[in-house]
């Protein structure tokens, strides 16, 4: 049944041009990154690994924003549509409708994904680390943005409006971006070193610079990297099921 | 179930009651309607006929009471329910960026139904009158359209029970007449409906069996004679009986 809200939100996002508006934007990003990276006379004296590795970090950014701007209303429209209640008459489960909804949101991470790929390519062209870089920018993207995807869709649940859902979700994404811009004298603090070590977004940025400045590309190198992006999953997908397990109990219409 | 409910009740509920704060918007209602019956649900603004509808379909949980449809228990067979059942609800939402075809195929598939989709699409656009506009998109379309497309979506599942939350609100004359000669020809069909109206010549015209609601409670049950003869009044049309039966807070005191 999954597939089929899915496919529903996919038309969407392609009949209102929502899909193609935010490729256009990371596009145009993408390239005005790159474009100063090659004329700006002191970003372009920087050594090619941290080009790559300033632009990682910029498609994973980017990615996240836009993945929060648009799973924010994902699931909230349908109620402020009043939408909802016509597909919950439906003998359509929680479980398959946020999977759809699940999809739909890594769809749109594959796509811009693809739009950074000719950008990625360009930025390592020469160097061996071109493979290891497209794999670490997809494997750590994914891992954030499902773990992104399933707060904003607890969210979603919780809230059932997109203003307080998007604040939420946004102002989140800021507090975890905020250890990628401790300084280093900073970071010798136990409470910043501690905050940094479980941190999704510290940690994917931690391991494209293992990867990408000091060439340690096996998995094994950056499993201590990987692991709290994994239990960040985790725990967001305990959160989702609570919100799941509470939107069932409350029902479709929370209050007239 | 079968102990709580007679056979014959196709839609039971039983001591059914949902508050909003300290605010009761449906207070210990019992409902039997017989299967291949048009029952008119019937009462004021806010009196609870939404909440009521909400509660029968599982979109609301009630805080008390128990719905069973076709001898199936909602609280714990809500899909098969679901299968049962073609709703009308208040809140007509829709997917405006979709043409009339595409949403009810969606719904089709949300139903389960695998076999010949576009013919039973096209079979329900055709029986209100949509057909010519079925590649339109949906944000193109009146109130009196969506109307229309909203009664397709609830017949898509070939459902034995319909409920209807004003389904002729925002029509023409001529709009309303259609809807209801559908609704007899559906009910000819063996379709069970309950439906919620403010149009009381509608009620009188379609109605085999009437409730009223006021503040919550059932306050008249019966045909629109057996409710002519609760009251005192000389003049014991349906308008009348109604405004007399609501006045007075609800309280039935004849």
């Amino acid at each position: 049944m999954f597939k089929y809200i899915w496919k529903k939100e996919l038309q969407g996002e392609l009949y209102t041009w929502k899909s193609m508006l935010w490729l256009v934007i990371a596009s145009l990003l993408f390239s005005f990154t790159s474009y100063l990276l090659l004329t700006d006379r002191e970003l372009s004296l920087l050594d090619q690994t941290e080009l790559m590795l300033l632009l990682s970090q910029i498609i994973i950014v980017v990615a996240l924003l836009i993945i929060t701007i648009d799973a924010s209303s994902i699931i909230t429209a349908e109620f402020e549509n009043a939408t909802a209640e016509t597909i919950f008459l439906a003998p359509l489960s929680i479980k398959d409708f946020l999977l759809g909804k699940f999809l739909a949101s890594l769809t749109l991470w594959v796509l811009l994904f693809i739009v950074s790929l000719p950008y990625i390519i360009v930025a390592s062209s020469g160097s061996h680390l071109t493979m290891a870089f497209i794999g670490y920018t997809a494997l750590l993207g994914t891992l954030g943005i499902v773990g992104l995807v399933a707060f904003i869709f607890a969210v979603s649940l919780l809230l059932r409006s997109t203003k307080n859902t998007l604040t939420t979700s946004l102002i989140t994404v800021l507090v975890l971006a905020t250890p990628a811009l401790f300084s280093t004298t900073l970071k010798n603090n136990a409470l910043s070193q501690l905050f940094s070590q479980i941190d999704p977004i510290d940690n994917m940025f931690s391991s494209l610079d293992n990867v990408l400045v000091d060439y340690q590309t096996s998995l094994l190198q950056n499993w201590r990297f990987i692991l709290p992006l994994v239990m960040f999953c985790a725990l967001m997908f305990v959160f989702l099921v609570f919100a799941a397990r509470k939107f069932n109990e409350e029902g479709v219409i929370k209050n007239d | 179930m079968k102990n709580l409910t007679d056979m014959t009740d196709i839609i039971f509920a039983d001591n059914l009651s949902k508050s909003y704060g300290n605010r009761k918007a449906v207070d210990a209602l019992t409902l039997h309607i017989r299967e291949g019956e048009i029952f008119g649900f019937l009462g004021p603004n806010g009196a609870g006929k939404t909440t009521t509808i909400r509660l029968l379909t599982g979109i609301l949980k009630p805080d008390n009471g128990v719905v069973v449809i076709d001898q199936l228990l909602l609280s714990e067979q809500k899909k098969e329910v679901a299968q049962a059942i073609g709703v009308v609800p208040e809140s007509r939402g829709f997917y405006n960026w979709m043409t009339a075809k595409e949403y009810l195929s969606f719904f089709a598939h949300l139903y389960g139904v695998r076999d010949d989709i576009d013919k039973r699409v096209e079979a329900r656009l055709l029986q209100v009158g949509l057909l010519k506009r079925k590649h339109s998109m949906i944000g193109t379309f009146s109130l009196g359209m969506r109307q229309r497309l909203g009664l397709a979506r609830a017949l898509i599942n070939n459902p034995k029970i319909l409920l209807l939350d004003e389904p002729t609100l925002g029509l023409d004359p001529q709009g309303q007449e259609d809807i209801q000669q559908l609704l007899k020809k559906l009910n000819g069909d063996g379709v069970t409906i309950f439906l919620s109206s403010h149009l009381l010549n509608e009620v009188t015209n379609l109605c085999s069996g009437i409730g009223i609601i006021n503040k919550g409670k059932l306050v008249a049950e019966g045909t629109i004679d057996e409710l002519g003869k609760m009251t005192n009044l000389q003049d014991k049309t349906l308008t009348q009986t109604f405004l007399y039966l609501t006045s007075n807070g609800g309280e039935r005191d004849v």
